[in-house]
């Protein structure tokens, strides 16, 4: 299987086509059967993938205007590969657990469609291509927000294109200028990603090119105080946009900064982690005020996705192997967890109407099962060890704590933080006694919400006992990339800074 | 053996999940008996290995990788050497006992199946606690009992909060937020330590972390050593963060009896335990430990003298050893704190489940000046707190003589002369609360409603159930020099000077004599009945002690209601009134300059023609001024 | 003598009349006159500046307008002439349907 990633990606492409000549009646069907071949396709490419091999793998190249170095180039390593496999799963429970009416196969054929761009990011190894990618995310999303949305969904939805948008014309503008230094160094044109690690650039220029950098992937993280378009597209997207938005769409960001920051701009990357680690910092603390003093459950995950992002841009800015491994495995089990919880509201939501945390209480005795999910995926969100989430978080901070001990005490507050509002929201919303007559009849998990559920539930956990098979592969690329940026780097600081690890390990 | 291991360590586990299949549905005997069951089974595997250990020496298994990223990797890796061995054995030892009492108090209970699934769910977070080979592998059951404790107390979460003139307003689901919460401060503390220990010595394997611990500079040791003591303070309830502990006791009494005796709040000592390599590094930090254990000795001593809550008065009870644990922890005296510890959870486990007993009897009625006169028709019960109290007491020949006594000998012998002297106070003031307590229940004539309860002794396999604790709180002293032999193999051996061996008796005389007179003054006070003395109960010092002296309206004040209101405040005027109305403004100062300009586009041509000529004016100007300006600069 | 200055001032004189014709009258038609006189403002400037300078280029382009300026005429008055039959005046003030 050579071309495996082409038809990972154009696969929902044309299945989505093919989607507008299927039967109203029979599209949740389809659409589920896409999502699962297209799971199934990713699952085989972690088969294939050689776990040892920190490098690119499965790297396809054909070129598309040679005159300017523009090439359809795409492959994955250890770092994209996972999320890759996560975004697969994320949409497959998406439709499974979808539960709208209106327009239906708008819907889906729209979610197929924004499955190719997710995985077209993380693929791309070519700075255009993973522009196209990165904007044609921007379209899907737009769509359903803007149509299936709640009372506001028009100002969220545009709010969210217009932001993210702005930013990322910053980021191409960085791009573009990239290329044009590479013109001038090399005399030919190239927009490959892994042609721009190798140029070596001073740290004047590359200082520019970081902030352009950043500020494209900051806003799509977000990162405080770009965050403010998050709560609104989240409040008014209907559950499966909030899932997708919260599991894939914000890894882009923090993908971006693994993906181009770091091996590009090593140097201004280690000069400015202080600056990020501040407003990482305050995401981190902050947000999780914010998110205390929520009303609205939903808006309560909202934020506290802004917090945990926090701890996944510190673990990237820690520049030590243990640091961008933990990073990257919080952003899969945040992935997880946060689209888990965002299902979670959607089934109170479609049974209540409401979010409002003081319509509810003691729901624990109404709704045991819901109450169980809800207790494991809350745990797991706080980082308890034998989850999910701690093995990333531990690892985050344990990496940042090489550079800064005290940076990390005060994001290590999340911990702390994470647990009020988590637990304050777990026991206004299913302790104390049944005090509203609407709750006292509800429903349990039907069959269709525990097929969303019970895998994630079960990730959650397995993936907290033995996260190896993940780890290691996600570790492998990293060190290359420590590594690599060790060599790149020409400050001194940047030199020390960068950590090597010796270490090198398989799964078995 | 190794399989031993894993059956000591699993047996629980397979317990909790087996009782979880039965977790939705009815009660179901089933659930106690077969976790009951393989909890004894645990026990019989840690008695086993305990002789193992004994005779042959520690085991170390590896189970497999868990985490791994950069030079770190972490395995599952399991130790039990004297010290986790000791603690497993006690551990499942009275959580056995537990479990079987379980079966009895929570009888008519709708959630029984799922109470005994997080019942053994702890224990098994408890023995990853002690048996873990490393420190993050701790770190697991330390949070796992966070979670357990978490559950278990907030067991009722029915309950709807109610406002105490104490508190702000508790029910079950409040206090077990609280212990959470007050328990992840600590954890962070301890993650702190870990990282510290990790980026020093590149390990967090014990032994390797106590091979390599020497050479690393003093200021370093001395970090790890103070935030591995605030982990401990948290899970042992230490001041400040002891809160928590006197509201846990909103769970069912079991449940207290659990994490008093076994599984949680002995944590704290046995990291400071397992870490005496560290510790012995730092006299400095040892000593400041053993000040905050004397001061939460008698700190907590002080609040039980005046409370009214029968469970309460045994939770600051379980606070004040604990301190008298620390103290002699901090002291370099490991292997007598260890053997207080376990001195100490028979005779608390013991407490509770009497406590638990009256409590059935009286119809959940707590407050022992509503009580007395049971001794009539509770005689077992009587008979099994007499016997723990007077232990606590630290009465000749009982098992909590030994352990007491020897701690006061090691602040003696230490020349710490002021610790000695507050503990030796307090070991008066705990004879006095535990037999104020005693009296007030069982004693006095009868201060209840018939209508309100009938008081009955409970069932027959309950009261037998009771008995190895009742017996090794009475016996477990005469074991303390086979006790010594066997921890100091791997702990420091502690040894008296000359001059304290001289005058050893006069300390234990000195000693008894404090607590007996302790038991005398409450017999004169409360042995005939409740006397109630307006004038004391409205007097400050007595106002203070029973409010806890304030400390829980204060935190309410000062962390819990500004946090609340800064939160709303970050939300409502930083988030959205300027984060946000900035974002909303640059989008508003677009949208209205194109408004304005809008007004250019009238429609009609004559006006677009002068726009256009003022246009081409303009640029005539610019290309005017900018060709002057580049003459001028030629 | 009659120097290159004259000839431009002219052009410069004609271009304002123009452009004031632009600028001020409402009838499409005036409009239309006005342009004109505007474009051959510019042809004289070009004349008499490839006259000065002896370079036939300045001539072609004159030329160039002349013929650009008949077809425009040709194409506008068109399109006067289908404006007049379907609202029945010329005046700008009533052709605002871009209003924005």
């Amino acid at each position: 299987m050579e071309n495996i990633l082409s038809i990972l990606v154009f696969f929902p492409l044309v299945a989505g086509l093919l989607g507008f000549l299927v039967d109203k009646n029979s599209i949740r069907v389809y659409g589920i059967a896409v999502a699962s071949i297209e799971f199934i396709l990713s699952l085989w490419l972690w088969m294939l993938f050689d776990t040892s091999n920190a490098g690119f793998q499965f790297v396809e190249m054909i070129p598309l205007v040679p005159d300017f170095g523009i090439s359809y180039y795409v492959a994955v390593d250890g770092i994209s590969l996972f999320i890759i496999i996560m975004a697969t799963l994320m949409t497959l429970i998406g439709i499974i657990a979808l539960n709208i009416e209106k327009n239906i196969k708008n819907l889906i054929i729209t979610l197929l469609f924004l499955e190719v761009a997710m995985i077209g990011v993380f693929v791309s190894l070519d700075a255009i291509i993973f522009y196209l990618f990165w904007e044609f995310s921007l379209v899907p999303m737009l769509y359903i927000i803007g149509a299936w949305g709640g009372e506001r969904r028009i100002y969220a939805a545009v709010k969210f294109f217009l932001y993210t948008f702005a930013g990322s014309l910053i980021m191409l503008i960085g791009m573009l200028y990239v290329a044009y230094v590479y013109h001038s160094v090399s005399g030919a044109w190239s927009f490959a990603i892994t042609d721009w690690y190798a140029l070596v650039l001073p740290f004047e220029v590359e200082k520019y090119l970081f902030w352009a950098f950043f500020i494209g992937f900051a806003i799509k993280v977000p990162m405080f105080p770009f965050h403010t378009w998050l709560p609104y597209a989240h409040g008014q997207a209907p559950t499966v946009g909030s899932v997708i938005l919260a599991a894939v769409l914000l890894k882009m960001g923090t993908y971006g900064f693994v993906r181009f920051s770091l091996p590009m701009f090593p140097d201004a990357s280690v000069a400015y982690i202080m600056p990020v680690a501040i407003l990482a910092l305050i995401m981190i603390i902050y947000t999780a005020m914010v998110a205390y003093a929520q009303e609205d459950m939903k808006q309560v995950i909202a934020y506290s996705s802004v917090s945990h992002m926090g701890v996944i841009i510190i673990g990237t800015f820690a520049m030590n192997a243990e640091g961008i491994t933990g990073s990257i495995f919080l952003m899969l089990s945040h992935g997880i967890v946060s689209g888990a919880l965002f299902l979670l509201v959607g089934s109170i939501y479609d049974r209540r109407h409401t979010k409002l945390m003081s319509e509810f209480g003691g729901l624990a005795s109404v709704m045991p099962k819901y109450a169980l999910i809800y207790g494991i995926m809350l745990m797991a969100s706080v980082g308890l060890p034998l989850t999910i989430g701690f093995v990333g978080e531990y690892l985050s901070l344990v990496g940042f704590f090489k550079v800064s001990p005290t940076l990390t005490v005060l994001a290590g507050t999340s911990i702390i933080l994470g647990a009020v509002y988590m637990l304050t929201l777990y026991k206004r919303t299913f302790f104390g006694p049944v005090t509203n007559d609407a709750n006292k009849k509800l429903m349990d998990l039907d069959g269709k919400e525990l097929t969303a559920l019970v895998p994630l539930v079960a990730i959650v956990i397995w993936l907290g006992i033995y996260p190896k098979p993940v780890l290691v592969p996600i570790d492998n690329s990293v060190k290359a990339l420590t590594s690599f940026m060790h060599e790149k780097a020409h400050t001194p600081k940047a030199k020390a800074t960068i950590l090597v690890s010796k270490t090198t390990r398989e799964v078995k | 053996m190794e399989n031993l291991v894993y059956i000591a360590l699993f047996a629980p586990l397979v317990g909790s999940i087996f009782a979880a299949f039965y977790g939705m549905s009815p009660k179901n005997i089933i659930t106690g008996i077969v976790t009951s069951a393989l909890l004894f089974v645990s026990f019989v595997a840690s008695a086993i290995l305990l002789n193992h250990v004994m005779t042959v020496g520690p085991i170390h298994v590896r189970m497999m990788d868990w985490i791994m990223a950069g030079d770190m990797l972490i395995p599952f890796g399991f130790i039990v050497d004297q010290v986790s061995v000791t603690m497993m054995t006690m551990v499942t030892l009275i959580s056995t006992i537990i479990h079987i009492y379980s079966n009895g108090y929570m009888e008519h209970d709708k959630g029984f199946n799922r109470f005994f699934s997080y019942l053994s769910l702890f224990v098994f977070s408890m023995l990853i606690l002690v048996m873990s080979d490393n420190f993050l592998g701790l770190f697991i059951g330390w949070e796992g009992v966070g979670v357990c404790s978490w559950l278990l107390i907030g067991f009722w979460y029915h309950k709807p909060d109610v406002t105490r003139d104490i508190n702000p307003s508790i029910s079950p689901s409040w206090a077990a937020n609280e212990a959470f919460i007050m328990n992840r401060i600590a954890d962070l503390g301890m993650l702190v330590g870990i990282f510290l220990i990790y980026w020093n010595l590149g390990t967090l394997q014990y032994d390797e972390v106590f091979a390599s611990v020497g050479p690393l500079e003093n200021d370093l040791v001395f970090w790890i050593g103070i935030t591995l003591f605030i982990g401990a303070m948290g899970k042992s309830a230490q001041f400040p963060l002891h809160t928590w502990l006197a509201d846990a006791m909103e769970g069912p009494t079991p449940v207290s009896a659990l994490i008093h005796a076994a599984t949680m709040v002995t944590a704290g000592v046995y990291l400071v335990i397992r870490a005496n390599p560290i510790y012995d590094l730092i006299p400095d930090v040892g000593y400041l430990i053993a000040v905050v254990g004397t001061f939460v000795a008698i700190f907590a001593a002080s609040m039980a003298l005046v409370n009214r809550d029968l469970k309460r008065i045994i939770a600051y009870s379980t606070l004040s050893q604990l301190g008298y644990m620390f103290a002699a922890a901090g002291l370099g005296a490991y292997w007598v704190a260890l053997f207080h510890l376990v001195a100490h959870a028979f005779f608390k486990s013991l407490l509770f489940l009497g406590a638990g007993n009256v409590m059935h009897a009286m119809n959940d009625q707590l407050d022992i000046f509503k009580m007395g006169g049971l001794k009539k028709v509770m005689r077992w019960t009587y008979l099994y707190m007499g016997v723990a109290s007077l232990t606590l007491a630290g009465i000749w020949p009982l098992a909590g003589f030994f352990s007491k006594d020897t701690i006061l000998e090691v602040a003696f012998n230490e020349h710490t002369y002021g610790i000695w002297f507050i503990l030796w106070i307090t070991a008066g003031l705990t004879a006095f609360y535990s037999f104020r307590q005693v009296f007030l229940t069982f004693h006095g004539t009868q201060r209840y409603d018939d209508a309100d309860a009938h008081p009955h002794e409970v069932q027959k396999y309950v009261l037998i159930a009771l008995i190895p604790l009742a017996t090794l709180a009475v016996i477990f002293g005469g074991f303390m020099d086979t006790f010594k032999t066997f921890t100091t193999t791997l702990l420091p051996a502690y040894e008296m000077s000359e001059h304290t061996h001289h005058i050893a008796w006069m300390l234990i005389a000195v000693t008894s004599a404090i607590a007996i007179s302790g038991i005398i003054f409450a017999y004169l006070r409360y042995g005939k009945g409740l006397k109630r003395n307006e004038k004391l109960e409205n007097s400050l010092p007595y106002r203070v002690l029973s409010n806890q002296y304030y400390i829980p309206i204060l935190y309410d004040k000062v962390f819990s209601k500004p946090y609340a209101s800064l939160s709303k405040f970050s939300w409502q005027v930083v988030d959205q009134r300027i984060v946000d109305a900035t974002v909303d403004g640059i989008g508003g100062i677009i949208k209205s300059t194109g408004d304005n300009t809008r007004r250019m586009q009238t429609g009609n041509l004559s006006d677009y023609l002068k726009w256009m000529a003022a246009g081409a004016l303009l640029l005539v100007a610019i290309a005017f001024l900018a060709f002057k300006l580049t003459q001028g600069a030629n | 003598m009659i120097g290159l200055s004259h000839y431009l001032i002219l052009s410069a004189i004609l271009f304002s009349i123009g452009l004031v014709g632009v600028l001020r009258r409402r009838n499409l038609l005036m409009l239309f006159f006005a342009t004109e006189i505007m474009l051959n403002a510019a042809n004289i400037a070009f004349a008499a500046i490839s006259s000065h300078y002896n370079d036939l280029s300045g001539q072609m382009f004159a030329f160039f307008i002349v013929a650009v300026a008949a077809s425009e005429v040709a194409v506008g008055l068109g399109l006067l002439i289908v404006l007049h039959k379907k609202y029945g005046t010329l005046d700008l003030d009533n052709f605002t349907v871009m209003k924005g």
